[in-house]
């Protein structure tokens, strides 16, 4: 073969998924050591890192994976929050934490499982679809402000640790270790249970639709219905993780659903990687921990230098950190051997 | 040989313009067949609505002896009548392999029976040795290779080829030619190809069905049709 194959962002998902689970162990194994060598306040802000990268893959999976990018992911977000704090208040002989988590991932999922069925359905595409969920983000915010007996309005609401409770025992969250060891499992295990999903029938017809949908449609698959769960899956996990971020943080505020807070999901997984979900999840701990470093030492020009960050990122690998990695070891020479 | 596919006054209308003017065709089980006509004949919007990318403004269509008519796109495409665009439309930057996989998802299968599928349409289109490479990097005529192979691999029994060697070498051009009569005398599969290049319409030994000004002009054997004075006027211009 004499012609030149040029490599590109992503070339073979298969090969940058192979070489990213080594890298997922390799990450995990050293979080679940850090408590061991870290203390105070690092082992408090790092699960809500994990948290934010939580919602970072709940994005990878519907932008990088499907194709459609959203800036609703904060609303789903912060319904999680509203509902764990409301739930605090609820007498029931369960667990109300419990309750909470199962509601914010109902809610999240629901919500965008119907707004996704009419818009999809109605085929709605693209920047379309883009500017309905800055649109949610935006009805979210406002909708948590005006219901001020419920949601505190802009004061917000505090919302006490949850506990863990299997039958009569009972553990407290309030300390930072026993959280820190709630959330980093719950991420490790979202994270793989994304995997399995874009592993599945579903997510390979999820990545042909990003690739190219009308020829996905011709062969026969129901596209709507797809980007449809995809939407619902990406929503319940970003309910999910907001539920958590409202117990960690002990405090929700309308501005959770705000285009900014969207806004800055959106950067976490350009930078990290949108088509590697450790990469997503690493860019949202990554850019968190900078934007929280960069407050410190310069709080007038962070958001500054956050945003030539960003660019400087988006400019030399489209595909993010990950996609750049990824590139290197996709397969680029036919076989010598035939059949 | 079972009918397989009959249109019956098919039309179509855009705004003013009359593209299909009740088209009666059919097409047997097994059967190849091009379709040719000069520029504006309305041969493409034919194919649109046999896979139900286009509506008709009036007349049938019937596939295995069932009115179709009304099917989307996906139900059509379930049944087994899948269309190759004109450009290339194969996933760029997945591997041959995955694009195969995807388009075998379509119907239900075992993994094993898929990938039983998968090795023959990459023997069959002579796609093996990408396999593993993204579709990005083949040459144009493999690209187009590649999506007649996903339409196989996707069980289609009516392939509805458009311009599939638009853009080919000559060589390229041949092969794709020998290639569908494998698919039609090996593998059963109706075909229904709108062409321009005569070489390959030869090469094809298909019976053709002229359009012209959205009417069929004629439909006969190739030597048939190459020697019609009406049909030549057509395609002189004098039509």
């Amino acid at each position: 073969m004499t012609r030149s194959i040029v490599a590109r962002p992503g070339a073979a998902n298969a090969g940058l998924l192979r070489s990213e689970t080594a890298v997922a162990v390799v990450v995990f194994f050293a979080l679940a050591l850090l408590p061991g060598v870290a203390s105070g306040y690092v082992v408090y802000i790092v699960p809500q890192y994990l948290l934010y990268g939580m919602l970072a893959m709940s994005l990878a999976l519907l932008w990088g994976f499907g194709g459609i990018l959203s800036f609703g992911q904060a609303a789903f977000f912060a319904l999680g929050a509203y509902a764990m704090g409301l739930a605090q208040h609820w007498d029931m002989a369960v667990n109300p934490a419990y309750v909470a988590l199962l509601i914010s991932i109902a809610v999240g999922g629901a919500l965008a499982g119907v707004v996704g069925y009419f818009l999809f359905s109605a085929g709605v595409r693209d920047v379309y679809f883009v500017l309905v969920t800055l649109a949610l983000s935006i009805m979210t915010e406002q909708i948590t402000i005006s219901q001020s007996d419920i949601t505190g309005g802009y004061n917000g609401m505090f919302i006490p640790r949850m506990s863990l409770t299997f039958g009569d025992a009972s553990l407290d969250l309030s300390d930072d270790v026993p959280m820190y060891y709630t959330i980093l499992p719950l991420t490790i295990g979202i994270y793989a249970l994304l995997r399995w999903v874009l592993a599945s029938r579903f997510g390979k017809v999820l990545i042909g639709i990003r690739e190219n949908e009308d020829r996905v449609l011709s062969l026969g698959f129901r596209t709507p219905l797809y980007k449809t769960a995809a939407f619902a899956i990406s929503g319940a996990i970003a309910g999910l993780a907001g539920a958590l971020y409202g117990t960690h943080a002990s405090f929700v505020s309308p501005s959770l659903a705000g285009v900014l807070f969207s806004t800055q999901v959106v950067v976490w997984v350009a930078i990290g990687g949108r088509e590697s979900l450790l990469g997503s999840l690493l860019g949202a701990v990554g850019v968190a921990a900078l934007s929280n470093y960069l407050t410190a030492i310069t709080p007038e020009y962070w958001q500054l230098v956050l945003g030539i960050v960003f660019v400087l990122v988006i400019m030399a690998f489209r595909g993010g950190v990950a996609g750049a990695l990824g590139g290197l070891t996709a397969p680029r020479r036919p076989e010598t051997e035939s059949g | 040989m079972a009918e397989l596919l009959r249109t019956a006054g098919l039309s179509k209308r855009f705004r003013g313009l009359i593209a299909n003017d009740a088209i009666d065709f059919t097409l047997q089980s097994g059967e190849v067949r091009c379709v040719i006509g000069p520029n504006g004949a309305g041969k493409t919007t034919f194919i649109s609505m046999i896979s139900g990318h286009q509506t008709p403004s009036a007349g049938r269509i019937f596939f295995r002896g069932r009115d179709v008519t009304g099917s989307s796109v996906t139900a059509r495409a379930q049944m087994g009548i899948a269309r190759k665009f004109q450009t290339p439309s194969v996933f760029d930057r997945l591997s041959l392999h995955a694009n195969l996989e995807l388009a075998s998802l379509g119907k239900r299968s075992t993994a094993a029976e898929r990938q039983t599928r998968i090795t023959e349409v990459l023997d069959i289109t002579r796609l093996a040795p990408f396999r593993h490479l993204p579709a990005s990097v083949l040459s144009h005529g493999q690209r187009q290779w590649l999506e007649v192979g996903m339409l196989l691999a996707n069980r289609a029994e009516l392939l509805l080829l458009d311009e599939p060697t638009a853009g080919m070498t000559a060589e390229e051009t041949h092969a794709t030619a020998l290639l569908i009569r494998r698919l039609a005398d090996a593998h059963h599969l109706s075909v229904i190809i709108i062409e321009h290049d005569i070489a390959f319409i030869r090469d094809l030994k298909a019976p053709v069905t002229v359009l012209h000004l959205g009417r069929v002009l004629m439909s006969d054997s190739f030597d048939a049709v190459a020697e019609n004075e009406q049909v030549r006027s057509v395609y002189l211009g004098q039509g």
